[in-house]
């Protein structure tokens, strides 16, 4: 079943079908979390009240557009509010990362998760959607409801910040 | 011609690394890059953090959101009639109790109990349960 038939059924009233769409998109959904909140718990909370937002107003989906970037809204606005007035973490308690390449030096990943850790919630959202989910600029555009020229920017100064705190990742990276 | 900034050509560097179209054509870059020596270690830099990151990817963890999301979306929204009903049956219960030189004996003095029981069958909830799903504020 894809998305759109499982949607008009959902809006016709049948419940039991909104279940494929969170197993279809609920993986998803908490690694975009957990990159906004870094807390595991926390991003699964997120996403559980934001397909329940989601279920509420799937009435008033419309079933041209992509469901998920039509969610990704919806998740985004659960976290901000989850996040708002709570002070940033001061540690990583938990794994966000694993090295695709083998003889990536454990330290290497340590790095990055603390990199990224120390960027706003704005740029550790675009690095991440850029790299781990494989936006492209126009999908980011949506899915973060800026404009391109927006991601461009935000993009690279994220990539700037990134790039001084992982000097030393870096420099042994271009020596191999 | 409008001069590059080193932001521009950095920025137009990497959008041409992501598989994007860059703002500008690659002579104009190309031209910037070989007068910038400062732009061109950059971009070495950037062009490593790409390969960092994208040899990394997400942890996955087993996620099962549904049956929290089913509870919640499964329970039907109570409208007012079923609560203004016994209300109501209340009501007439109080009046009847109060007519004068009238008894009615022990079962209809358990009426209220009775009707207060298929309240709580009504809306499916069990009185006596401890709610475990309290959650302390952080």
């Amino acid at each position: 079943m894809d998305d759109a038939d499982a949607i008009k059924r959902c809006q016709q009233g049948d419940r039991e079908v909104f279940r494929h769409l969170v197993e279809r998109y609920q993986k998803r959904a908490v690694a975009h979390a957990f990159a906004i909140l870094f807390n595991r718990d926390d991003a699964e909370d997120a996403v559980q009240e934001a397909f329940i937002d989601a279920f509420k107003a799937i009435a008033t989906f419309d079933t041209s557009r992509a469901f998920y970037s039509w969610f990704y809204v919806l998740l985004r606005n659960r976290c901000y509010k989850m996040t708002a007035g709570r002070r940033p973490t001061e540690s990583l308690d938990e794994t966000l990362l694993v090295s695709s390449q083998q003889g990536m030096a454990d330290d290497t990943r340590l790095a990055i998760e603390k990199a990224l850790h120390s960027l706003t919630r704005e740029e550790r959202e675009i690095v991440c959607l850029k790299y781990f989910s494989g936006l492209s600029y126009d999908d980011l555009a949506t899915h973060l409801q800026i404009p391109r020229g927006t991601v461009m920017s935000r993009l690279f100064n994220a990539r700037q910040r990134l790039k001084t705190k992982l000097a030393g990742v870096l420099i042994r990276e271009q020596e191999v | 011609m409008k001069e590059l900034s080193c932001e521009d050509v950095l920025m137009a560097q990497m959008a041409a690394a992501d598989g994007e179209e860059p703002a500008f054509s690659k002579e104009q870059l190309a031209a910037h890059l070989t007068g910038c020596a400062n732009c061109e270690n950059e971009l070495k830099l950037l062009l490593a953090l790409d390969r960092v990151l994208v040899s990394h990817t997400v942890a996955e963890q087993h996620v099962d959101l549904w049956p929290g999301i089913e509870n919640k979306i499964a329970k039907p929204v109570l409208g007012w009639r079923p609560f203004a009903l016994i209300g109501l049956l209340l009501i007439i219960y109080k009046l009847l109790e109060m007519l004068p030189a009238r008894d009615l004996g022990l079962a209809f003095k358990l009426v209220p109990l009775v009707i207060v029981t298929l309240l709580f069958v009504f809306i499916k909830e069990n009185p006596f349960r401890i709610n475990t799903e309290l959650v302390m504020e952080r």
